[in-house]
């Protein structure tokens, strides 16, 4: 159940990239589709238990995967910078297109 | 001793790039310097056919792997940005240009040495926002929404990359590349449609004509010369490693190369056509994974070099070229490129040719010679080009990145000097002459403007899923897999 709801996050997130034609909404789109890749991973790491993976000697408790945690933090870094790199770029497009309409500004460029 | 130089090699374009925004005024000097070492070291891995494989910190720890295949693309990426940077020279490009030059650099070298999905993707990542800096350079709204459209396009194909990753991941408990051996056919799809995306290939490569035609000379020689390669490298490599996954890669070899060569042939525009022979060249080093290494060098060479000598001619349209006569000096230099991108006797990109042609399997093989004819029709429109004596003044920087280019091809005939024996080379001689007759008996006659439709954004992203349902389609019926 859960695992259907972060995939339709996902899914959401990409048809709003496709469907909405401002550009601003097509980042907060993919700022979506994104968290839905973030908590998939969280998820895939919760698969044999949510416990801390501490080392000591009463082992017998069903731990997190540590290493999906681990690495989609770096993805959390980069999605963060790449979004703020995008939304720059929107504010520079703003000035000349202030709709920021897809589909004006690529027909401007051509 | 070989462990600390392969990692101070890998590190050193970083440190440099950021001693660069820290003394701006080092900019050029440090840029080459770090070209050059880059440069020594692949020709030493090359030279001594070295292997390493470096497992850092314990089982989880990263691991890269360098062999000879990485030590080809390595050269490539460095001959390419010492060309680049020779370009640049006496231009007033800010060390802010510099210092992602070197971090590209860095990103892509990355890529060429390692081993798992998570490396990888952070090594891609890093090399998409660099180059989607080095793109917005000149500030201008179409060069920012070319940019702006490179990032959408890799950032969404890196997520659904990531989310095969980690279902690779969720069966083999490692994100080696040798976790695909056991990962299910929806894993396989979404990582293989994230890099055929990001290494322009396939219909998922439509983003790339814009991109390479839009932005400005350097970067365009850079964009289709090494950072394409850095989403084909893991392609070959898995090819590789994996005996299963390899007719697949061959197979989109050939799709590549037949798709991107029928554009090229109509394109109109030099630029345009430089991009989609890219695409289809691509799709030649694909098409045999184990020897794509060479292939990539000569065509990386040929292509910036291409970019480069295309960014001196007074128009970008091929009609206003044939009013325009170019200088013999130009002229001459844009026959050798063009000589050595169609497979003639010379330079090294007949031994590359020749050596892929070697290991096609059979069905491959008269496709791959009749896309060879292909590209000799579309380059045929570069060397019919009409030329004149009146010498064209070009700055030092730019015959020098060109001598860079076209050297280091004729150089690289060393690698396979088998090549040159009589057969090869009647075969391809009449490649050539049999691709430049159909271009002046039929192609030079008519024009054919091809529609732009499948470039808009949207299509883009739909293109993307399609790819990625057609790969599951083939991973699911287990056609190779």
């Amino acid at each position: 159940m859960l695992e259907f709801l972060v995939l339709t996050t996902v899914f959401c997130g990409f048809l709003g990239i496709l469907w909405q034609n401002n550009l601003i909404n097509k980042v907060i789109a993919m700022d979506a589709m994104s968290s839905g890749v973030v908590a998939y991973f969280v998820l895939m790491a919760a698969r044999r238990g949510v416990f801390v993976p501490i080392a000591n000697d009463t082992s017998t408790r069903a731990y997190a995967d540590p290493v999906p945690q681990a690495i989609i933090l770096t993805a959390i870094v980069i999605g963060f910078s790449i979004q703020a790199l995008m939304l720059v770029c929107v504010m520079k497009l703003a000035k000349d297109h202030p709709t920021l309409e897809c589909t004006e500004i690529e027909s401007a460029q051509k | 001793m070989m462990n600390t130089l392969t990692i101070s090699c890998l590190i050193l374009p970083f440190i440099s790039g950021f001693i660069i925004f820290l003394l701006p005024r080092l900019d050029r000097y440090l840029s080459v310097i770090t070209a050059i070492c880059s440069g020594l070291y692949s020709l030493f891995v090359l030279v001594t056919r070295t292997q390493i494989n470096l497992k850092l910190i314990d089982t989880f720890g990263v691991t890269l792997s360098v062999d000879e295949q990485s030590g080809y693309f390595m050269l490539t990426n460095a001959l390419i940005t010492l060309a680049v940077i020779c370009y640049c020279w006496s231009t007033d490009k800010s060390a802010f240009f510099y210092g992602q030059l070197m971090i590209l650099h860095a990103s892509i070298n990355a890529c060429f040495v390692s081993t798992d999905f998570i490396n990888l993707y952070v090594a891609l990542e890093v090399s998409g926002i660099a180059a989607a800096l080095l793109i917005a350079y000149p500030r201008s709204d179409r060069s920012i929404w070319i940019a702006l459209r490179y990032l959408f396009v890799s950032n969404v194909c890196m997520l659904l990359y990531l989310i095969g990753a980690v279902l690779a991941y969720k069966s083999a408990l490692t994100f080696s590349f040798s976790s695909i051996n056991t990962a299910p056919p929806e894993a396989l799809a979404l990582i293989f449609m994230g890099l055929l995306t990001k290494g322009g290939l396939f219909l998922s490569g439509l983003w790339l004509p814009l991109t390479h035609a839009e932005s400005e000379v350097a970067v365009s020689a850079l964009l289709s010369g090494i950072v394409v390669k850095a989403g084909l490298f893991p392609l070959l490599r898995c090819g590789l490693l994996l005996e299963q996954i390899n007719p697949v890669i061959r197979f989109f070899g050939v799709g590549t190369a037949v798709f991107g060569v029928c554009y090229a042939i109509f394109a109109q525009d030099t630029k345009r056509l430089l991009a989609f022979s890219t695409i289809s060249q691509l799709g030649f080093i694909l098409s045999a994974p184990q020897v794509g290494g060479f292939y990539a060098l000569t065509h990386g060479l040929v292509k910036s070099c291409l970019f480069i000598l295309a960014g001196a001619l007074p128009s970008r349209s091929f009609g206003e070229l044939a009013r325009q006569p170019i200088s013999h000096q130009l002229w001459s230099a844009i026959l050798l490129a063009g000589f050595s991108i169609s497979g003639f006797p010379l330079l090294s990109g007949f031994g590359a040719k020749v050596l892929t042609m070697k290991n096609l399997l059979p069905w491959q093989n008269w496709v791959m010679n009749l896309v060879a004819v292909g590209t000799a029709i579309a380059f045929a429109k570069f060397v019919f080009l009409p030329h004149h004596s009146v010498p064209q003044k070009l700055p030092l920087g730019f015959w020098v990145a060109v001598g860079i280019l076209l050297g280091g091809l004729l150089v690289a005939n060393v690698a396979y000097l088998e090549a040159y024996n009589l057969e090869n080379m009647l075969k391809a001689i009449a490649i050539v002459f049999a691709g430049w007759s159909i271009y002046y008996l039929i192609f030079s006659q008519f024009s054919l403007n091809l529609p732009r439709k499948l470039e808009s954004f949207e299509h883009l992203m739909g293109m993307m899923i399609l790819v990625a349902i057609v790969l599951f389609w083939v991973a699911v019926n287990d056609y190779g897999f």
